[in-house]
């Protein structure tokens, strides 16, 4: 008899400390882990930004025909619902005037090894708005800060799918929350993904140095660098990596242009 | 004469549906990727689970939410069942067979806070699909061995000159189908399910290029299926020709005949229908159910064979 009473007091303690976690309507989130020390990118002095006198600019266009966008279902959340119209589409393919926009464009080698460029002091932030991430596509330096913000009246989840850095997932409950991370390492790209609406997605290239840029309307990019030979490489989310090089002197004023076809397709 | 408590065995066998519910709605997280949805466990956005506003259940949000309230309810269900065995159980073993069932329950639920906190590992995921098809079986187990049935003792089988005995054949079957539901798991949870996006050919080929892992994983949940195909018509055919006047071996050995067939056919529409939410949910609840029938089956053979430890009802000590 002595054993039953005790099983089932023992019983009974397991269903209450299991009903009991939790606290009541909390509003609070949890900030994503810092994914570094706040030291700048590289070793020693920072580069002085003013010998970066050579200007590459250039297009990136569209061969043929761009492909559709998937439609987007929005119905899984009413709120998002309300804004269906606004963006009847993915944003994978975005071109106007035959330029394709959201194309992080960057220098992918010839920078002096061993350069520290300084972290930027201004925070980089990325709205869920309308379930949506403005902007779709941008970059930001390590360790310089991302501030993710809620700007709906609904509950987003925030998940960075990165492989060199530390993933995190946060939920973001409130309108105007804001939690604040960083990215140690470079890494291109990191896609962001809602794990509560499907059809949201962003992507971001973290870099070690200030020499990047993405595509705005036109397909139109532009990069002031320092004086040397350099390897530009444009990425975007469907079609993929294109490279060229260029070497630019003191005040060069050079065009390099990419283009992509239906048949680029970006590496699983 | 002991009271045959038969409010206990359907309470077990209630438990077995809300378990199978559960392995549906576990299977339509993983389907509509909303494993991550709620970041946070063991509350919900900070929430206590049960606590947490309908109007936010959202999206993924529905899906993960409504997965972690049902699987609260067959814990609860669960240790509802192990305080009513211990209370009125008169058998030892079957009391313990229901501590080891809510054991397996509770740690189930642990590895599922754990595939959140730790962002979906594959092994973590695969751990908590094949712990709850164990769970599955357990709770099985119990509602064969409380019925009336099995109480009254289950009519011996004569026995048979066979190369394999039948209750042995069943063991196999259930073991084949246990690897094959792993195998399963490991495809879902490694993003395999479509690394071999056709069918019935492979990669255009009966045997295809083995270009990565996931197409092996793949692979090798096909081959699988073959064989659980093979050893459940056998199974049937065994018991058909021989066992056909023994309705308790032959209507299950006939449902998993039919189960089967169905899995075979949901796995085919999962991958032409490039894994379309409820054939390929489907076609985990099928898995789930072919085990379960498999599992029942193995029971009973060994029941009727004589194989099984005598039934006498020691007195509570």
């Amino acid at each position: 008899m002595q054993k039953r009473t005790l099983f089932l007091c023992a019983s009974f303690l397991v269903v209450a400390l299991v009903a009991g976690c939790g606290g009541g309507g909390s509003t609070e989130s949890p900030i994503p882990p810092a994914a570094g020390g706040g030291a700048p990118a590289g070793g020693g002095a920072a580069f002085d930004m003013s010998k970066a006198t050579a200007t590459v600019s250039g297009k990136i266009s569209f061969d043929g025909m761009p492909p559709a966008n998937d439609k987007v279902q929005m119905s899984s959340d009413p709120y998002c619902q309300m804004h269906a119209a606004d963006y009847p589409t993915a944003e994978t393919v975005k071109v106007s005037d035959g330029g394709v926009e959201n194309v992080i464009v960057y220098v992918s080698s010839g920078l002096p090894a061993g350069t520290s460029y300084g972290t930027p002091s201004n925070a980089v932030e990325i709205v869920q708005q309308n379930c949506h991430y403005i902007p779709h596509v941008f970059t930001i330096m390590t360790n310089q800060t991302l501030n993710v913000k809620n700007g709906d009246m609904t509950l987003h989840n925030i998940h960075v799918w990165a492989e060199k850095n530390p993933q995190f997932n946060v939920g973001q409950p409130v309108k105007d929350m804001v939690s604040p991370t960083k990215f140690a390492t470079p890494e291109v790209p990191v896609p962001i993904r809602c794990d509560v609406h499907k059809w949201m997605g962003a992507f971001v290239g973290v870099f070690d140095n200030p020499f990047n840029t993405v595509s705005g309307s036109g397909g139109k990019f532009e990069l002031k660098l320092p004086p040397g030979t350099y390897e530009i490489t444009a990425w975007h989310e469907k079609f993929g990596k294109k490279t060229a090089m260029i070497t630019v002197a003191d005040n060069d004023k050079k065009e390099t242009n990419f283009t992509y076809n239906a048949n680029d397709k970006a590496a699983d | 004469m002991q009271d045959e408590n038969i409010s206990l065995h359907r309470f077990a066998v209630l438990l077995a549906c809300c378990t199978a519910f559960l392995i549906f709605v576990g299977g339509l997280v993983t389907s509509t990727q909303s494993g991550l949805s709620v970041p946070d466990w063991p509350t919900t956005y900070g929430w206590n689970m049960f606590t947490f506003p309908f109007s936010k259940w959202v999206g993924g949000i529905f899906y993960e939410h409504s997965h972690r309230l049902v699987a609260s309810t067959v814990g609860f269900l669960t240790v509802v069942l192990t305080i009513w065995m211990w209370i009125k159980e008169q058998r030892r073993w079957v009391r313990w067979l229901t501590t080891a069932a809510l054991g397996t329950v509770i740690m189930q639920g642990i590895f599922g806070g754990l595939t959140v906190i730790f962002l979906l590992p594959a092994w973590i995921s695969t751990v908590h699909a094949c712990l709850a098809q164990t769970f599955f079986c357990l709770v099985i187990a119990l509602a064969v061995v409380t019925s009336p049935q099995w109480k009254h003792g289950l009519p011996l089988m004569k026995s048979r000159a066979e190369s394999i005995p039948v209750q042995t054949l069943c063991a196999m079957t259930t073991a084949a189908v246990y690897i094959q539901l792993i195998m399963g798991a490991l495809m879902r949870h490694t993003n395999a399910g479509l690394a071999i996006p056709d069918f019935p050919l492979a990669l255009g080929h009966i045997i295809p290029p083995f270009t990565s892992n996931k197409v092996i994983i793949h692979f090798a949940h096909r081959v699988g299926a073959v064989v659980v195909t093979c050893l459940i018509v056998w199974t049937f055919s065994r018991i058909a020709r021989s066992y056909s006047d023994y309705p308790l071996l032959f209507r299950p050995a006939l449902t998993m005949l039919v189960l089967v067939c169905v899995q075979l056919s949901l796995g085919a529409i999962t991958v032409w229908t490039a894994k379309a939410v409820f054939p390929t949910t489907a076609h985990v609840l099928t898995g789930a159910l072919v085990l379960g029938t498999s599992f029942l089956l193995t029971l009973r053979a060994y029941a009727m064979t004589g194989a099984h430890i005598s039934e006498a009802v020691p007195a509570w000590k």
